[in-house]
This record gives C-alpha cells, structure tokens and sequence, in this order.
C-alpha cells in the first residue's frame, strides 16, 4: 500500500518532469497542430464536414508519436485529425500537412514532384529546406524551436499563410516561386 | 521566457529527481522509464498544444538539465509585450510601445518628455522604476530616472518587452521599487538581411535601416542607423512650445555560440538636439559597449557573466548639465541544489563618474562626483510540495550615500494545475539616494530655495501581493493582482531654504488585472484595468508646504482595451481604446484615446501601415506636474512602409 503510494508520489512529480524536459520533438509536434489554424486550404482540399485532417510525417517517428498524442481528440477548423507515419515512395494521397524529417530530407526534391502543385503544406527541419521547396522549415535558434516560411512556395501550392504565422517565423523568405 | 528574466527570475534548471550515491543511477533509469510511461498517458503534451506560437517559439528545449520556465509559472505581476503586440500597435517610439503593457502608466508630457510609472509616484523625473535595455541599466543615477528622449532601439528588432510591477530589489537591486522594465532585442541570428523603415506623419519623421548577416558557421552580426525627429507641441491656449527636436541613432549587435558557450557583443551611440536657439531644449549624445558571456554545464548550472561602459551627456542650459561615464560589471552563478532546490547567487560592481556644469536654475555640489555600488544576491528556489515553490532571496548593495542595503523578498507560488497558479509575495525594496536628493541647488546662484539634503537616506517600500494567473480555455487567459505598498521616509521638501528630507509615508493599494480573448482565428481582443489608492501624509513636525503631491500626479484607474483582426488578402485592422482617470494635484481631466491601425502586407517585401493615434480628439493633455506649463497632445497620423528585400 505505502509502495503504491509512493509510486504514484513519483508518478506526480515526474508528470511535471517529463513536462520540464520538453522535447524538440515535442515543441515541433506542437507547432505542426497550430500550423494548421494559422493556412489557409483551398476550400476542395479539406473535405465535407468531418473529413479528417491528416498529417504525413516522414522520416521522424518520434515526432509522428509526439504529433499522435497531442492531436487526440483534437481538431482544425471542424476536421478531426489524423496523423499517419510514411516512408519514402509511400503514396501521399489525402494529406493536408507533410513533415519531412532530417532523416530523409535528401527525398525532398522526388516529394515536391510527387505533389506536384497539390495542396500540400509541407514542412521541413533541414540547412536546404526553404531553397529545396519546402514552405515552412524548422530551425533551432538559442535552443528554442523557431521557423522560416517561403510563402511564395505555399502559394505554388494554393495555401495561404496567414500574417500571423508570418510575423512569428523567424524569417520571411524567398522560397522557389 | 527571456534570458534576462528567466535567468534571474524563478527557475531554470531541473531539480534532479535524483537522489546522491548510489540511488542515483537507479533513479534515472526510472525516471526515463517512467517519464516514457508518463509520455504514453499524454497529459503534458497536450499542454504544448494548448501554448500559443508565441509561447512555442519561446521555450526552450534545451537537453535534460535546463528547463523552460513559461510565464505562467512565474510568482510576479509580469506582463511581456511581444513584438507582433508592438508591430500592431503603430508604436514608433519606446515610450508610446510601453503604452501596451497594462501594469504601466504612460503620459506623454510634451513633445519630448514621459512621465512612466507604475503602481503610482508618475512624475517627468519619476525614480523608483529600473529600466534596461538588453540588461544595461538606463536610468540616470543622478534623479534616479529615465531620460526617455535618450533611450531608443529599432523597434523592429525588439523580441519583447517585460515589464514587472511591484518591487523586484531583490534580485534587480536598488530602485526596483515599483517596477522593471526590461527591453529585449533579438538575437543578430534573428534579425539577418535588411530591412528599410520609412515611417511620415503631422508629428513626426522617422527613417531606419538595419542590415544583418552571418560570421562563419556559428555567428551572426547585424548594424542599423536610424534618424527621426518630432514636431513642436502647443500649450491649451494654442501658442506652440519651441520644442521640436531630433535624434540619431547608430548600432550593432553580434551573436555567437560555440557548444556550451554563447557570447554577445553589442553597442550604440546617439545624438539628438532640440530646436536651434530655443532655450531649455537639450543636446545629448551618448555611446555603449556591451558584453556578455553565458555558459551552460552538463549538470545543470550555468554561468553569466556581463559588462559594459556607458558615457551618456546631456546639455540643457536651463536645467542639467551632465555628463555621465559608467562602468558595469556582473556575474551570476545558478545550479540544482539537490532535488528540491535551485540556487542562484551573482554580484556587481558599478562605478560612475558625474561630471556637472552649473544651469540658469541648477547646481550640483560637488559639481563632479564618483560613485559606486557594489552588489550580492543570492536566491533559493524551493519545492515545497509537488505543486508548492518557494522563492527566498535577498541582495545586498551599497553605495556612496547611504553604505550598504538589505533588499530581501519571498515568493509563495501554488500550482493547482497547469492552467492556474496562485501566488503572494513579500518583499522590502528601496530608493537609495540620487544626486538631486543629496547635492542639488536650486536656483544654480544663491540664495538657494532648495539644497539638497545631507541628511537624505532611502525611501523604504515594503509591499504585499497576491496573483492569480489562469487560462481556462485555450482562447483565454487572464491575470489579477492585488497589492499593498507601505512607504516609509518619503522624500519631502520644507519651507524656502528647503532642505531635502525623508518625512512623507503612507501607503498604495490597487489592483491590476488583463486578460486576452482569441474570439476567432483571426481577431483577437485583449485588455488591462488598473487602480490605484494612495494614502500619503507628511509626518508630524515636517515643514513641507507641498506635501505627497510633489511625489507623484496620479489617476485612480486607468483602462485599455485592445482588438486585432486579420482581414483576408494580408489586411489587418487593429483599434486600441483607453481611458485615463483624472488626475489629482495639479488636476487634469480624464482622458479617453482610440488609435486605430489599417495595416496591409502586400507582399512578401512591402508592409504599408497607416496609425492614427488619438483618433476622436483634435488633443488632450496627458499629464502636468506642479508649475509646468501644459501641454497638449495633438492627434496624430503616421503612415509606415517596410521593406525587407
């Protein structure tokens, strides 16, 4: 009884660790989920009511795990969300955000063309991110997670970003138009 | 949070869940299993999800042992204007940015002058309010106030401004009697490429270029000039006041880090003047250089050690002659004591020559002086409880007039959950003396009406305060605090010869609360009401004829209330409204202000904006003090165009 106690005494204080210790992951998963109130899709690509709004990560499981939690039960503008885990060459049907991962940024260039113009916000986390075509790419600034977005590589794929995402990135940048 | 205020306030690194010894292996193979089991459950991510950008963009994800500390968790009445909170706003000024925090009081005096304060004693030479600038202290240690005409950054750099009300001595030393303010630009790493400010209106001019780049792989540099310059104001009968004037303002801000180590290098100089041949209209100049160095151990600690030189002269014929040269030097040490405490401790040195030339009305005597304060302080950040903290800290600093000061505070923060935290604090601070208060004589010829006091010591507040800080929903959040000030050895005058005494004391109550609102995704409203009663009297036996009101002219309450809404296709719109109450001695009428802003982003290179301050009223005055002529405050337009190719 007291050890059941105790466990949970710990179970406390480490809920409030873990919490100190946020990850970057974790702040990146939580970004991706606000990223999505702060676009604009175009009206067709969302779906009805209740069409879910999914998230490919590619490249980053533990983001992907990350993303799932903090995305539970949640939802963007009415659409519940779904996040699904990819692999390079899988099939990138139905989604509405992208997250490439460092680890298979060099697939980037074979991904934008498998979009080719689609509806896509796609986000990256490397050097060549924004000049490769991605629209919004993390960087880590003085240990914090920021972000520049290319709002003219969005617009090649009809999203808009809006001001207020654009004046918390780090950067505004040219990206390819 | 801020460098500034996270590293000094509250805490930072993780108190180990470790024991010592031999347990302490064990316990961290249990903590990461279990923080993974703690992970399954979810609870605290879904709390990142709730934070805002802006939030996100600030914590920290610094390894294991620092800890983001997110202001929500900080035992203090601090509100934080953030950059897209200015860029809104139209500000073009530091004083008019300082308008959005709620726990302040801003007037403008005249075309050049301000009268900030908060929690009350608003005064053009108001002195119990610390003010930085990226961690260089700017008021002037000869009234213990801010030459706000001389302070000024590139508003468009700015990262945010913290401003915390009520005393914060204990950690921040004498004169953090009533508040902190601390202006924060960005790192050169955030601020790269250039930018063209062009900002023209019916009261003044402004004109700002900045440029930033990299230096190799891990640095960052950015410069910037600046020039602007402001219209006259006129008095309520009309007739204008020659105080038109101008400033200039060149700088540079450099960015490393190598592993462990960051490094900061940055420095500004200015120059401003008032009209030609118009008499009491300063000249100034000043130049700064500064340097800082951060370090962070594997287990925990870190170490920041920061100096900087500071010459800052002012020329007006009328009132002060001075010329200022300062040298600063700090270091702070914070590590995990075991793993329920967080220990911080640091000291400074800070020497000043003063070098003064007699005025048409003033005289300081000595004319030149050499000052110094010495500083140590020491906090200890205790978890009482799962969801208790303790913060128990004290500084002690010296200086010329009065030897050494006891500056102690402790701050009780309870954590119900992580959407809530209820907090009360006790502390003690002071205003130690200026000049003006021990060698100042007015007229600058005898015979003298008023000297300063050789008796002079500090004025003692010692304050009560009580918080609530929640956000219920993830649209809203709001703060309360409620405070007690009671003062001791006010500064008071005395019949003509007046000696500078310490007879006044009483006390201030009041509240401060704001809150924000995001009604949708894209119009967001926020507001702040503050209140203030004073009771102040002269003590028995004092012969000051003027009493409390030469401390300070201050209203009851003030109010704002502030809206913000995207429109499609890169418009914005944004209106602030405020209402400032009466003030008492000398009375002025309350005033209410609507500014409002059409902002348009037309692309990724041109942002146009077009503010209008004091929308509804041709003019208004802000404040007056005891024999000053008012002025008003006209309506104003400015239109602003940025360019960041």
């Amino acid at each position: 009884m007291r050890l059941r106690l105790a466990a949970m005494l710990a179970g406390l204080v480490l809920t409030a660790t873990c919490w100190a210790q946020a990850t970057e992951y974790q702040v990146k998963a939580a970004f991706l989920y606000k990223f999505g109130g702060y676009v604009e899709w175009p009206a067709d690509a969302l779906g009805g009511a209740g069409a879910p709004f999914t998230v490919g990560v590619m490249g980053a499981e533990e983001l992907a795990a990350e993303l799932s939690q903090i995305t539970s039960g949640r939802s963007t503008s009415g659409h519940p969300i779904s996040v699904r885990s990819l692999r390079p060459g899988d099939p990138l049907e139905g989604l509405q955000v992208l997250f490439v991962g460092r680890d298979d940024a060099a697939h980037l260039p074979q991904i934008l063309d498998a979009l080719h113009g689609r509806p896509v916000l796609v986000v990256t986390e490397s050097d060549d991110g924004l000049p490769d075509g991605s629209m919004i790419n993390f960087v880590l600034v003085d240990d914090k997670v920021r972000f520049d977005i290319a709002p003219a590589s969005a617009e090649h794929g009809n999203l808009r970003i809006s001001s207020r995402l654009l004046a918390v990135a780090r950067r505004v940048v040219g990206g390819q138009s | 949070m801020s460098e500034a205020v996270s590293e000094r306030k509250g805490g930072r690194s993780a108190a180990g869940v470790v024991r010592s010894g031999a347990g302490a292996l064990f316990a961290s193979v249990l903590i990461a299993a279990l923080c993974a089991v703690a992970r399954a459950q979810a609870a605290d991510e879904r709390d990142l999800g709730e934070l805002s950008l802006e939030q996100l963009a600030n914590i920290e994800v610094t390894s294991v042992s620092r800890r983001p500390e997110k202001l929500q968790d900080a035992a203090a009445s601090i509100y934080v204007i953030t950059a897209e909170d200015i860029r809104r706003s139209g500000a073009t000024t530091l004083p008019e940015a300082l308008r959005l925090a709620p726990n302040l009081q801003v007037a403008r005096v005249d075309s050049r002058t301000y009268a900030i304060s908060a929690r009350g004693f608003n005064n053009a030479i108001g002195n119990k309010l610390l003010v930085m600038i990226d961690g260089r202290t700017v008021y002037s240690p000869l009234f213990s106030g801010v030459f706000w005409d001389q302070q000024d950054v590139m508003l468009q750099d700015v990262e945010r401004i913290e401003v915390i009300s009520g005393p914060g001595a204990a950690l921040w030393g004498a004169n953090a009697v009533n508040g902190v303010i601390n202006v924060i630009t960005r790192s050169a790493r955030d601020t790269q490429g250039a930018l063209g400010v062009l900002q023209t209106g019916n009261t003044q001019g402004q004109y700002g270029f900045r440029y930033g780049g990299k230096i190799g792989e891990t640095g960052a540099f950015r410069f910037y000039g600046k020039a602007e310059d402001y219209n006259r104001t006129e008095l309520l009968n009309g007739s204008p006041v020659f105080n038109g004037w101008g400033r200039g303002q060149a700088g540079f801000r450099a960015d490393w880090s190598t592993g462990d180590d960051s490094f900061t290098l940055q420095g500004d100089s200015y120059r401003g003047h008032g009209e030609l041949s118009a008499v009491g209209q300063p000249t100034f100049s000043g130049t700064n250089l500064l340097g800082r160095w951060n370090r962070r151990f594997a287990d925990g600690s870190g170490l920041r050690v920061q100096t900087y030189l500071d010459h800052a002269s002012r020329d007006d014929i009328l009132t002060f002659r001075d010329t200022m040269d300062t040298f600063d030097v700090e270091a702070q040490y914070g590590t995990p004591l075991g793993e329920r405490q967080h220990l911080l401790v640091g000291g400074g040195q800070r020497i000043a020559r003063d070098e003064t030339l007699k005025s048409l009305l003033i005289q300081f005597s000595p004319a030149n002086q050499n000052l110094r304060w010495t500083s140590l302080f020491a906090q200890d950040e205790i978890k009482l409880a799962e969801r208790l903290k303790l913060t128990a800290g004290a500084k002690l600093e010296s200086n010329i007039y009065t030897g050494w000061e006891f500056l102690p505070s402790a701050r009780l923060a309870w954590k119900p959950d992580s959407r809530q935290l209820v907090w009360g604090a006790l502390s003690r601070a002071v205003r130690a003396p200026a000049r003006v208060d021990r060698e100042f004589f007015f007229p600058g010829n005898p015979p003298f009406f008023i000297v300063g006091g050789p008796n002079f010591v500090s004025e003692v507040s010692n304050v009560f305060e009580l918080g609530y800080r929640a956000q219920p929903t993830d649209v809203l959040s709001y703060s309360l605090t409620a405070f007690r000030s009671f003062h001791e050895r006010l500064r008071s005058g005395a019949l003509p010869p007046a000696t500078v005494q310490n007879m006044i004391e009483g006390k201030s109550t009041g509240l401060e609360a704001w809150g924000s609102y995001q009604v949708t995704r894209r119009w967001r409203l926020s507001g702040g009401l503050t209140t203030l009663a004073q009771r102040l009297h002269t003590l028995p036996g004092s012969p000051d004829p003027t009493g409390p009101s030469a401390l300070g002219n201050d209203p009851d309450y003030q109010w704002m209330l502030r809206s913000q809404l995207d429109l499609p296709a890169g418009w914005e719109f944004d209106v602030g409204v405020r209402r400032v109450a009466a003030l008492p001695v000398p009375a002025l009428p309350a005033y209410d202000a609507v500014d409002a802003r059409l902002g348009w982003r037309a692309n990724r290179q041109w942002s146009v904006s077009l503010t209008v301050q004091n929308g509804f009223d041709p003019w208004h005055p802000e404040f007056t003090s005891s024999g000053a002529a008012v002025n008003q405050i006209p309506r104003s337009a400015i239109l602003s165009v940025e360019w960041r190719p």
